[in-house]
């Protein structure tokens, strides 16, 4: 990380440089102390896990908010941004990852539309549009229609959008997202043709093996700071992947088993389609046991959240069953389900969690609204349901003024443990715990931990789905590997490390018998 | 004041307030013997308020919690929008009391009566409003008077005086008479408001409540004009008709929205045409209607028996007369809080309505509530025409009143859903229909009125989401503050260094640092 100051007479000067980037939303830091220095005509990748603040900086260069601390540098002169039209006057474009264009035009109108004013409308803009598409090998035909074009070929009109308004740094945020394998050589080609033209690009993703495959340089992100730069040349994939999820980090480890063998909630060749009609979960079977904790991992988008739905009664089973301490749950609703004692920790717990608007004792309620101590029949019993959220403020440990503030007011952390204890009390069964620790501080992790730990030993079954490799293997009895809505293979967690824990959820490695070719390399370097 | 010196003890609550409720009300009857009833009254309170300012360090602390949860007393936003807030509201409060009361009392009476109720108001106010509440306060106000000034420009610009003319709709509007057909017309509003307002709760947006109430009115009306019933008995059916009626025609709606996906806007719109439609056809000699004069026809007259006694307002100097429907309206508000703010059900809609996808997580039925609560908004809406209906025409004619639902809407939104707030907002609405009555005979346009009401729909709706968000923001800090555990510091305990070797550090440290600023806090 050179940090020359701006003007220091270099001969080509940084195309952007972030400098101490601090962004702060209320009650967390999306980003702190970020240093970046892309140079000209680079593919610079910035690697992190979701959450890591990969977009929240992203946003922050391209002018959709402002930094609380630090500068930007574009080619060695400070810039403030205050909304995208600065940054793309300074030549920096973004092509986001949902891409943002108009069917039922032509790709010439969707081009232009914002930017009538650089070359008309008309030929002129064609003959532009045309020429950028030559010099840059995009093959854009101008006059075909958007709803006949492919996902790659969307992609390559937005990329030439932001040429079209003369960027000259190129922002793609998670560009394979979307694409199928041979989309993304594609994608690869182009960028590689960009550079050449003396364009810069920021390459925004989080497959370790694209990046070391396509990016000349590459910044890792973790907690919201930049951890790392390394040099693809001389890194492999399980280096990056140590920066990225901290592997250092110690995880509290569980003492000694409390596993059972009482089956509480049994999964028997349970299938779930997506809305397409697509097995999204594909005969899973499990069983979870009390005082057990069983642990999922896989790359996500692999049938976790699906399968956490289909638990919890809120996505119907295509095939298959759910034994809850030996009653057929299968088509219970999720009120039901609830009732029977099995807490959820959501994963978006903005989405699925709390009442953003709510007070605290009203939260309370959320998902437990048939239940003492916060109702009585048809009634809301405030007294009970206020007492009982001073209880979990307390014993959880959550910084709040009082319970009548707003769950907006609290940090993430303090809002997931409000959330934990809620789902905690009225000693549940099960619980269904998604990314417990996600967005949440180093502290308030690992008083989340100790809580998944003392009702592990009182007996509580858990189903855990989490990203954090390292939460995984240190807290559970028992893990599975999930890859594409299949579980491919079972790891023990005292002896497994993240990086095999990582190859079998590529479907590489691990004995995994589903191997399949993307992705292997990331692994095997 | 917060100069001024102060002896070094504390004082029970109810003692300051008492000591606050005798200066004010003592002072404004003093005053009354020299000055004008409303001067003495103002500087009365204003001095009680003063004293409650002055006093307010000595009184014991647990009065003085903001309810926002946060400690308000004392920061820039207490003292420069609170304060102002708190003692607006409380000589207003005493004001209107005072003038209220004067129409059946005697001048000094009512004077000390008013002061009385401001002076309590200060205390309150000034110890118990929490800054959200004040900001709502503040800027509906600011709203308000935005709309008189956008109104008095157009008067301004046609020519017309602007004052003048206010001055005439108050003087018009304050008539015994006029304040009758404000109460009236203000129960009817209320009931389509609150019809609206159980809608908006769920993000529901029924549009039907016009063509619900005329259907649900005309059958009703048929019902009681050709079916002969003992008293109560009757009018019990009748609302129950109603009832039926208006549930029915948006249960239709709310069926197709769960069942078929069908958008609730565009089906209730479509379903005010059809209700349209068949109560023309419906209303026709050959079938309900019978001629009622020469170039009417309407449902049969309604016996006596089926009436509802109407309450004399001789307190209010007028001999006509209240409906007496107004103690419905006023047992559907309290109906309405009470389902929202302590039922399961209010709970469940009012979560439904703040994240659909976090009430499902939670077990809650969603199309379940889409469609009981679209049902429940029908069967209020039946009850809009009932006032009219059973206290004044009795019989459903084509000069019925039409258009209710959509006032209700606007009438929703200035409430803000609120069952207080749709009181104030429609007995304001029907303040202005009625004051605007007077201005044609001074040739003036009458559809300045519905100026001034759009104006303060628009403005209250801006200005209120632009405080609110504010707010919410202002509240955030004031909490991020109070804990300490604001970003700010977070850099400093969260390891920064590239390789992630402190990050030990920053595990333990951290959680005891913040134990010690939240201990603090508290």
């Amino acid at each position: 990380m050179s940090s020359t100051p701006s003007g220091g007479g270099a001969p080509e000067p940084p195309a952007v440089e972030l400098r101490g980037i601090t962004k702060r939303f209320p009650g967390v830091v999306a980003n702190h102390d970020i240093d970046i220095t892309v140079a000209p005509g680079t593919v610079h990748a910035i690697v992190g896990e979701n959450g890591a603040g990969k977009s929240t900086l992203m946003k922050t260069l391209y002018g959709m908010h402002k930094p609380d601390e630090g500068q930007i540098h574009v080619k060695g002169q400070e810039v403030r941004f205050g909304s995208p039209s600065d940054a793309i006057r300074h030549g920096i474009g973004m092509v986001h990852q949902h891409f943002m264009l108009a069917d039922n035009f032509t790709v010439l109108e969707n081009v232009v539309l914002g930017a009538e004013r650089r070359f008309g409308i008309g030929s002129r803009a064609r003959t532009k549009i045309r020429e950028l598409s030559d010099q840059y090998g995009l093959g854009v035909d101008p006059d075909r229609l958007m709803e006949d074009l492919g996902v790659g070929e969307r992609q390559r009109v937005e990329i030439l959008k932001v040429l079209y308004r003369g960027a000259q740094t190129i922002i793609l945020d998670e560009p394979t997202a979307v694409l199928v394998p041979q989309e993304v050589d594609e994608l690869f080609d182009n960028l590689r043709e960009l550079k050449r033209e003396g364009l810069t690009v920021i390459f925004i993703s989080h497959k370790l093996d694209e990046v070391l495959s396509v990016a000349d340089e590459i910044t890792v992100i973790r907690r919201g700071t930049t951890v790392a730069t390394a040099d693809p040349g001389t890194t492999t994939a399980r280096e990056l992947a140590t920066l990225m999820v901290g592997g250092e980090l110690p995880v509290p480890e569980l003492r000694e088993s409390t596993v059972t063998d009482h089956v509480v909630l049994s999964l028997e060749g349970v299938t779930v389609h997506s809305s397409e009609g697509r097995a999204v979960v594909d005969g899973i079977g499990l069983d979870i046991r009390r005082g057990e904790i069983v642990g999922i991992a896989g790359v996500e988008g692999n049938g976790q959240s699906e399968l956490i739905e289909a638990i919890m009664g809120m996505r119907p089973l295509v095939s298959g069953r759910l034994t809850l301490e030996g009653q057929d749950i299968s088509d219970w609703s999720t009120l039901r389900i609830r009732e029977a004692g099995v807490g959820y920790i959501p994963e978006d717990r903005h989405r699925h969690g709390v009442l953003l608007e709510s007070p605290l004792w009203e939260n309370r309620i959320l998902g437990h609204q048939t239940k003492e101590p916060s109702v009585r029949g048809p009634w809301i019993d405030r007294a009970g349901a206020r007492a009982d959220s001073e209880r979990i403020v307390a014993e959880y440990d959550v910084r709040t003024p009082d319970i009548d503030v707003i769950a907006d007011a609290l940090s993430g952390g303090n809002q997931q443990k409000f959330i934990i204890g809620r789902e905690m009390s009225g000693s549940p069964r099960f619980l269904v715990a998604a990314h417990p620790t996600r967005g949440v501080d180093v502290g308030a992790q690992a008083a989340i931990w100790e809580q998944l730990r003392e009702a592990r030993a009182a007996g509580l079954a858990v189903l855990l789905i989490s990203a954090d490799l390292d939460e995984l293997i240190g807290m559970s009895d028992t893990l599975h590997v999930i890859l594409r809505g299949r579980l491919v293979a079972q790891a023990d967690p005292t002896t497994v490390t993240p990086e095999q824990l990582g190859s079998a959820m590529t479907g590489a490695g691990l004995g995994g018998d589903d191997a399949s070719t993307e992705g292997e390399g990331g692994a095997h370097e | 004041m917060s100069r001024l010196p102060r002896p070094n003890m504390t004082v029970p609550a109810p003692g300051a307030l008492a000591v606050a409720a005798v200066l004010g009300t003592a002072l404004t009857v003093v005053l009354d013997m020299a000055l004008l009833w409303w001067v003495a009254l103002v500087i009365g309170v204003a001095v009680a308020f003063a004293l409650v300012v002055w006093s307010g360090p000595l009184v014991s602390d647990e009065r003085r919690a903001g309810a926002g949860g946060t400690r308000e007393e004392g920061t820039v936003l207490h003292e420069t929008l609170v304060v102002p807030t708190a003692l607006v509201l409380s000589v207003l409060a005493g004001l209107l009391t005072a003038w209220f009361l004067d129409l059946s009392l005697v001048e000094p009476v009512a004077a000390a009566l008013g002061a009385l109720l401001g002076s309590v108001l200060a205390f309150v106010l000034f110890h118990r409003l929490s800054a959200m509440l004040a900001l709502s306060f503040a800027a509906v106000l600011a709203a308000g008077i935005l709309a008189v000034v956008v109104t008095a420009a157009v008067l301004h610009f046609s020519g017309i005086p602007p004052l003048a003319t206010f001055e005439r709709m108050l003087e018009y509007g304050s008539r015994p008479d006029s304040l009758v057909r404000i109460v009236n017309d203000g129960t009817t509003y209320y009931l389509a408001a609150v019809a609206v307002a159980i809608g908006f709760k769920m993000k529901l947006f029924n549009i039907g409540v016009d063509g619900q109430y005329r259907l649900a009115a005309l059958l009703a009306a048929a019902v009681g004009g050709y079916i002969m019933l003992p008293p109560v008995l009757s009018q019990i059916v009748i609302v129950v008709t109603a009832v039926a009626v208006g549930g029915m025609w948006a249960g239709i709606a709310g069926y197709l929205k769960v069942a078929r996906g069908v958008s609730e806007v565009i089906s209730t719109i479509m379903l005010n045409s059809i209700a349209t439609g068949i109560t023309a056809y419906l209303l026709s000699t050959d079938r309900l209607a019978v001629e009622i004069s020469t170039n009417n026809i309407g449902t049969p007259p309604m016996p006596e028996s089926s009436w509802v006694p109407g309450i004399p307002a001789t307190f209010l100097g007028s001999d006509q007369k209240i409906f007496g429907f107004v103690f419905l309206a006023v047992a559907v508000g309290i109906g309405y809080w009470v389902m929202l703010n302590r039922t399961r059900f209010g709970f469940e809609l009012r979560a439904t309505g703040q994240s659909q996808t976090a009430a499902e997580a939670s077990g809650v039925n969603v199309k379940k509530m889409v469609f009981l609560s679209m049902l429940f908004s029908g069967m209020v809406a039946g009850l809009v025409g009932l006032p009219q209906l059973l206290g004044s025409s009795h019989y459903y004619a084509l000069d019925f009143p039409t258009g209710i639902g959509f006032i209700g809407i606007a009438i929703a939104l200035l409430g803000r859903n609120h069952p207080v707030g749709i009181v104030f907002a429609s007995l304001f609405w029907a303040f202005l229909s009625q004051a605007s009555g007077i201005l044609p005979f001074d040739g003036i346009p009458q559809e300045i009125a519905v100026i001034s009401q759009a104006t303060i729909v628009l403005t209250v709706v801006v200005v209120y989401e632009v405080v609110h968000r504010w707010g919410r923001r202002y509240q955030q800090q004031q909490i991020g503050k109070q804990l300490g555990t604001t970003a700010g510091k977070d850099p400093q305990t969260v390891p920064s260094a590239p390789e992630g070797t402190t990050a030990e550090g920053g595990d333990d440290t951290a959680p005891e640092s913040d134990g010690k600023r939240g201990g603090e806090a508290q």
